[in-house]
């Protein structure tokens, strides 16, 4: 049944691919689809690996649940998603596999006139304000957090994304891990049923209605914060120190969960005090590849690239992706090496 | 055989009697297959539609209907409030475009100098071609934020004791009204052209009877215009409803996506075709592609539901006006 909704979505993306393979008979064409906060990277890698294998890397971002329908209908090449696949999708999907490509964080995005340029918020405050049991950013609980900081009388909205969304997956994943509450009535999903304010389709959309809100708060990847010039705050981590994101941070929540499951799943939210550094909101973001596919020698040779040469901060560091992890780097390669024609 | 018996030039009777039967033949056979396909390809939708739900309709029943959440990773799905929020934005745009779209027909076809009704009637109808995604862009960065300053405020103060129309302090931008503005919009070029058309068609003796009988500009449309092709006008309106129900992508720009309902339309809703264009490429469960499309066939018996309304309303005119000759 997915196949049959999917379908829709996938010729959109099939005919883009068609239309760049007839622009350049000659190259391979390797397609992919799927998460709009990895496109950015993979656009810096596209002419390196241009040049290093003659490939041309076709890649639409047309979000992480519509990549996957993408590659579970193999209308693509590569799907890549930040949310790893749910059970049922895995089915689905008939013997992909996930593999850890990226590594970043989503920030806590706010427009709030008069409010101070370092905004401080901790998990149990930003899952309130998202069930809507915080409602004005002059409330106590906030204001405990920013001593000294003028704080308007203002009615909080909170926006969300309305489509399927991998920043919503790992944004659900901090706060179900930071509140019982949440983890019990909302859960971790792409499409969680967030209980109040306003919902907006893709990145931009969400980014739209925020600019536009006095008093909005929202989540959205950081090198879209950064690059849109969105004011984000520091959320304190196990810890207690509040911290923006930063690459060092980002590595640091990625350090303190070295195992890595058989599906290569991995929740890297809210780690333990010991990662006395790490930023709380930080997230892998998988590649998904068919375990047989007719492309295997080129997808094995395109992904490694991207593991390896792909994490040099030429390419990263400006979009604020981290560099994988020792541990993450040893699976992936190893799933890798599992792609076959 | 039997052609042969009639005297006529056996020439002619050859070549015409060739070219008759292959053209009839063909004509029958082609136009039967096409009706076949249609109501062939009607009866797939339902099928695949009702096949591709039943997962769903298995598990959630009627209470599918009465339920208020839909919550996808806790695999709870009801569609009461998107069924509400599709009926109050798509009707709703019907009370608003239908007396426009009369008016603008009447307009174009009656009153109207010759030299404006062309170029008129021409942008109206290019309206009709502006992508939904370029309406709800203009939804988005025009509409809602002029509904939020200045539209919302003045209805809040002055309908504001009508529960729907309750206003409160903030200035919400994306609200269940703003998804009917926009919807009124589009369903306006459909609607109005062809009430042009239809007030187009009435013949001019019958006008030019009612002038000749004193009649004003006004009693004629009232008393022999619009009477006389009530039934059509209904099925404008009807085929401009249609398009409400369905419309995805510019309702989900500007409604705000939120459920559950709140009573005021000045604030944040959803409606089953945009729930449909928002979730259904990341569906995470199985249960929530059978949910959406349980979701579709509602959508499917809505629109039927009001078609056949349509047609009993088109019938009951019709049968007006023929008794009342």
């Amino acid at each position: 049944m997915t196949r049959g909704l999917a379908l829709i979505a996938a010729a959109a993306v099939a005919l883009t691919a068609i239309a760049a393979a007839g622009a350049k008979s000659n190259d391979t064409t390797i397609s992919g689809a799927g998460s709009s906060f990895v496109a950015p990277l993979v656009s810096t890698w596209t002419p390196a690996i241009g040049s290093a294998f003659g490939y041309t890397v076709q890649y639409s971002p047309v979000g992480s649940g519509a990549g996957i329908a993408a590659i579970t209908n193999r209308q693509v090449d590569f799907g890549a998603s930040d949310a790893p696949l749910s059970p049922d999708q895995a089915n689905a999907c008939k013997s992909c596999v996930q593999i850890p490509w990226a590594l970043s964080a989503t920030s806590v995005a706010y427009n709030v006139p008069g409010a101070p340029v370092h905004l401080n918020l901790d998990g149990k405050t930003i899952s309130k304000i998202f069930l809507g049991q915080i409602s004005n950013w002059n409330d106590p609980a906030i204001a405990a957090l920013n001593k000294g900081a003028n704080l308007p009388d203002l009615k909080i909205t909170p926006v969300f994304r309305s489509d399927g969304s991998g920043t919503s997956y790992n944004f659900t994943d901090y706060l179900s891990a930071v509140n019982a509450e949440w983890k019990s009535k909302i859960g971790v999903s792409t499409q969680p049923a967030f209980p109040a304010g306003v919902g907006a389709k893709g990145s931009g959309g969400v980014a739209g209605v925020v600019s536009r809100t006095s008093g909005a708060v929202t989540y959205v990847d950081v090198a879209y914060a950064l690059k849109n010039h969105i004011k984000f705050a520091a959320v304190r981590n196990a810890a207690g120190k509040f911290l923006f994101p930063s690459l060092r941070r980002i590595t640091a929540a990625a350090e303190a969960f070295p195992k890595v499951p058989a599906n290569n799943e991995m929740h890297i939210v809210n780690p333990p005090k010991s990662a006395a550094l790490a930023y709380p909101i930080s997230t892998f973001t998988y590649v998904i590849v068919p375990q047989q596919t007719s492309h295997a020698a080129e997808l094995r040779k395109l992904i490694f690239w991207a593991l390896t040469q792909g994490q040099k901060p030429q390419y990263a560091s400006k979009l604020m992706f981290a560099p994988l992890t020792k541990s993450a780097l040893v699976a992936s390669e190893k799933t890798l090496k599992s792609i076959h024609t | 055989m039997e052609a042969a018996s009639v005297p006529s030039s056996a020439g002619l009777r050859r070549t015409r009697r060739r070219g008759d039967r292959v053209g009839d033949n063909l004509l029958h056979a082609l136009t039967a297959l096409a009706a076949l396909i249609g109501v062939l390809i009607v009866f797939a939708i339902i099928w695949r539609v009702a096949d591709g739900a039943w997962p769903a309709i298995k598990v959630f029943k009627l209470h599918f209907l009465v339920d208020g959440v839909w919550n996808a990773p806790l695999n709870k799905f009801g569609a009461r409030d998107l069924i509400i929020g599709t009926v109050v934005t798509s009707f709703g745009a019907m009370l608003l475009a239908a007396p426009l779209s009369i008016a603008i027909g009447l307009f174009l076809s009656e009153l109207a100098p010759p030299a404006i009704r062309g170029p008129v009637g021409t942008l109206v109808e290019l309206l009709a071609a502006v992508p939904s995604v370029v309406v709800g862009l203009w939804g988005i960065f025009v509409l809602a934020p002029f509904d939020a300053q200045h539209v919302q405020p003045f209805l809040g103060r002055t309908l504001g004791w009508i529960p729907i129309f309750a206003h409160g302090q903030d200035k919400v931008e994306s609200t269940v009204f703003t998804a009917i503005v926009v919807l009124t919009i589009m369903t306006i070029p459909i609607t109005s052209s062809i009430c042009r058309e239809l007030f187009l068609g009435v013949p001019n003796e019958l006008e030019e009877g009612a002038i000749a009988l004193g009649a004003t500009r006004w009693e004629m449309v009232k008393t022999v215009i619009v009477p006389s092709v009530r039934g059509g006008v209904v099925a404008a309106v009807i085929l401009g409803l249609g398009r409400a129900l369905g419309e995805a992508i510019a309702v989900t720009q500007v409604i705000g996506n939120f459920i559950p309902l709140k009573p005021s339309i000045f604030e944040p809703g959803d409606t089953g075709a945009s729930r449909l264009a928002n979730q259904y490429q990341g569906a995470i469960s199985n249960i929530q592609v059978a949910s959406l499309i349980y979701l579709a066939f509602i959508l499917l018996v809505i629109t039927f539901i009001t078609n056949l309304a349509a047609q009993r309303v088109v019938k009951r005119f019709e049968f007006h006006r023929t008794g009342g000759d």
